[in-house]
């Protein structure tokens, strides 16, 4: 399999290259994540809230992902639309213990999903039920049952709890996520 | 009563299909926190410093026991203390500069302002005692060594309330006037005698102000109304009076802005019904407004002030006193508050009616409106969590509800209707009746039956007259528009400044399928004032609909400055009488300049 891919690139016959954006509320750990995904050396030793957004890089077995850092905040989430036209696939991030605002997550997921640049497109949706370490943090099913997920149409999603300071929980979503992305390629 | 009840029930029906508001989300809806608690008594303050703004509520319990002070994190309650005495009201404000900054909590209760910092008990401030009555302080000492007897004690102090007002006198004395038998008066006198009188007055509102800087976290004063119809302001750190207000009245609701040492504007409003102000260095409240029933809330703008009143009105009065509109709610109003928009710049203003209906006006006009279950008795717009424009309820089954506005809601007018109803209730600006006023009212009834003749009897003569001149206006054909056999409007207008002056006649044949032929226009003037170019102008034919257009130069040829009417007529075919006319009053002309 390595073998065919790096053969594959080589010849041309595949493109490498996967954009993603990654979004949801403030101060669900997005650029945490993202900060976990890169290679150890690269890594910041504190994470700041996001203005406006910031690209990464970082490589997960045969992708190069070029995700877009989107901030969560309400006077920066009007951003977020002009990235969906250009990107591959979605990380949607969800601060799983804070209940409280988990209905604003689902306005503004419902909102994505409406958008004319995503509905009509089979894009992946990868959910991180972030925090999971918090007590107060829900399950992932109960993220999935909060955000309406199994009514989602025309998609394919996934969800993973995860601990963004740890890491745990991240490379199942993206190994899910290179999969789905590469199943696309493949395809087109 | 009956009537009164149908007139809900009607509202409500009519509110069914907005009672469910799209520009809010409900984040959380528990109806079985059991609080009971009021505005005044609900504040919203980031208390540990992590962003994260957390919710104080001081709960009242039954109103006999269990009062105590809940701090709620998002959806869960996060502390709890207990409280000894009714609350009355709760501020959070930052009162030292030691870092971290985090603010502290005060709860005014009775005599007595309890401080939290961190949560936990830090301080209790004590307001200053009052001079007793004179003469109350001497019947309780002569009580004491057993002078007077418990009836003269009594009777002597409901004498003395009469007088001098219940508030004036000790919660001792008004204890003791509340007795309703002798047994009871006798035990409560013999309980209390021997304990020298005091008089501690009660905290009725509280309020904050910012010392000397204006920023968020600045140390902050805390201002006070008491039952003695006094208004404190403590300074934060060293907890002395710095300021002593005096009014007639107690007041019972205070808003604030400015800071302390630099200018500020009080605004209170007094259980009797009035509003006063006051700026510094004044001593006693000044006379702003008087209200027609008593104030429930009152909030602040720019250069106004909103009071909701227990007559279902809210008012709107200019900051010195002017009633600028008026608002009438059709139900009972239990609480407002105030909804600031930073991002679009909006103060909007929320009202919870007692029918359960949660409204939204932008000034007078109602921006958005629905119903909950149970009516609300607390409402506080602010930041919550992380959340910046969140509402929270509390309702009068205990329940705790948050709603998140929505980031894309917009709060525009949603109806003209209100705004007629605005219309309606313009006040008429009615005089006072005088002596001419009355002398003519009785002629009027005296008289009335002639009057009614005299009356009809004119009125019959101007139909009359009308009658003539619409039939006169037929025969000559004077009117612009003709009848059905000739289905003609004609139009004349004058053009240009003069001398030289255009005149132009517009045809139009107003029928549908008919079509009008050769008709003839005229156009008459005085020969020695005008020079008319062409007098006679053929139109051989109108199609129907399409509006022909004829022009002629007419100059003003005499060198008087006056001016004259002109006449055109349109005729058909041979006959002379004309079929429609119109008069044209000419402009004075302008002298010709090159002359
Ligand atoms: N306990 C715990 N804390 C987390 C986790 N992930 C992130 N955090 C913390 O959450 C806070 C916010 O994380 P950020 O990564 O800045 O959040 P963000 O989504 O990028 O926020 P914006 O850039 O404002 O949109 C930081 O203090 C993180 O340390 C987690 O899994 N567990
Ligand atoms: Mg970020």
């Amino acid at each position: 399999m390595g073998l065919f891919n790096t053969l594959a690139t080589a010849l041309g016959l595949r493109k490498r290259e996967v954009n993603v954006i990654v979004v949801g509320l403030d101060n669900s750990g997005k650029s945490t994540i993202l900060n976990h995904l890169k290679p150890d050396l690269e890594r910041a030793a504190d994470i700041v809230p996001t203005v406006g957004f910031n690209v990464e890089r970082f490589k997960a077995q045969s992708l190069a992902f070029t995700a877009f850092d989107m901030s969560g905040q309400g006077r920066y989430r009007n951003l977020w639309e002009h990235y969906y036209r250009d990107c591959d696939a979605i990380i949607y991030v969800v601060d799983s213990s804070d209940k409280l605002r988990m209905v604003v997550a689902k306005d503004e997921l419902d909102a994505l999903l409406q958008h004319p640049d995503i509905r009509p497109r089979r894009i992946p949706l990868l959910f991180f039920a972030n925090k999971m370490d918090l007590k107060e943090a829900m399950s992932s099913v109960k993220v999935t049952m909060m955000l309406g997920l199994e009514k989602m149409e025309n998609k394919q999603f996934h969800i993973c709890a995860s601990n963004a300071i740890t890491g745990e929980g991240l490379s199942d979503g993206i190994a899910w996520l290179t999969q789905a992305a590469e199943g696309r390629q493949s395809k087109t | 009563m009956a009537a009164k009840s149908n007139a809900y029930m009607g509202s409500t029906t009519s509110l069914k299909q907005i009672d469910k508001s799209e520009k809010w989300l409900d984040a959380l809806s528990d109806p079985l926190t059991s609080l009971y608690t009021f505005n005044s008594s609900i504040a919203l303050s980031d208390l540990n410093g992590d962003g994260d703004s957390k919710l104080i509520v001081a709960d009242l319990g039954t109103g006999t026991y269990q009062m105590k002070l809940k701090v709620f994190r998002g959806t869960s309650l996060m502390s709890e203390n207990t409280l000894l005495d009714l609350p009355t009201g709760v501020v959070t404000f930052h009162m030292d500069t030691t870092e971290p900054r985090v603010p502290a909590i005060a709860v005014a209760s009775g005599a007595y302002i309890y401080i939290y910092k961190n949560l936990r008990p830090y301080f209790k401030f004590t307001l200053p005692t009052l001079e007793v009555n004179p003469s109350e302080f001497d019947l309780w000492t002569q009580a004491r060594d057993d002078l007077i007897d418990h009836a003269t004690l009594y009777d002597t102090l409901d004498l003395l309330r009469k007088d001098v007002g219940a508030h004036c006198l000790t919660t001792r004395t008004q204890h003791l006037l509340m007795c309703r038998t002798p047994e009871e008066r006798q035990t409560f006198i013999d309980a209390h005698k021997y304990f020298i009188v005091k008089k501690r007055t009660v905290i009725t509102c509280i309020t904050t102000m910012k010392k000397n800087m204006a920023e968020e976290d600045a140390v902050s004063c805390l201002v006070l109304g008491t039952e003695s119809c006094q208004v404190y302001v403590l300074d934060p750190e060293a907890f002395t009076l710095l300021m002593n207000l005096h009014l007639p009245s107690v007041p019972s609701i205070l808003t604030v802005t400015g800071m302390f040492d630099v200018e500020y504007r009080m605004l209170i409003a007094c259980r009797n019904g009035k509003i006063y102000t006051a700026k510094r260095g004044m001593e006693e409240g000044r006379l702003t407004a008087e209200l027609s029933s008593q104030p429930v809330g009152l909030e602040r703008r720019e250069k106004s002030f909103l009071v909701g009143c227990m007559d279902d009105n809210v008012y709107c009065f200019s900051n010195h006193g002017k009633l600028l509109w008026r608002l009438r709610l059709g139900a009972s109003l239990l609480c407002m508050t105030t909804m600031e928009l930073a991002s679009h710049a909006q103060k909007l203003l929320l009202v919870s009616l007692s029918n359960g209906e949660i409204r939204t006006y932008q000034d007078r006009q109602m921006v958005d409106s629905f119903q909950l279950e149970h009516a609300a008795n607390a409402l506080r717009f602010g930041r919550f969590g992380r959340e910046e424009n969140v509402l929270l309820i509390v309702d009068q089954a205990g329940g705790l509800q948050v709603k998140i506005l929505r980031r894309r809601a917009k709060f525009e007018p949603m109806e003209t209707a209100s705004a007629l109803t605005a219309g309606k209730e313009l006040k008429l600006n009615i005089p006072k009746k005088t002596k001419l006023f009355v002398d003519q009212t009785m002629r009027e009834r005296d008289n009335s039956q002639s009057m009614h003749r005299i009356f009809q009897y004119n009125l019959y003569l101007l139909r009359l007259e009308a009658a003539r001149q619409y039939v006169k206006s037929l025969q000559m054909s004077l009117t612009p528009v003709t009848t059905e056999e000739q289905p003609v409007r004609l139009a004349a207008q004058v053009l240009g400044l003069g001398p030289m002056f255009k005149i132009r006649v517009e045809l139009q044949n107003t029928s549908a399928l008919k079509i009008v032929q050769d008709l003839g226009i005229r156009v008459h003037a005085d020969e020695k004032l005008y020079q008319v170019q062409r007098r006679f102008m053929h139109a051989p034919i109108l199609i129907p609909g399409v509006t022909y257009v004829y022009d002629t130069l007419v100059e003003f040829v005499s060198d008087l400055g006056i001016s004259d009417q002109v006449r055109v007529f349109i005729t058909r075919g041979t006959q002379s009488r004309p079929i429609l006319s119109a008069v044209i009053n000419m402009p004075v002309a302008e002298v010709a300049v090159s002359a």
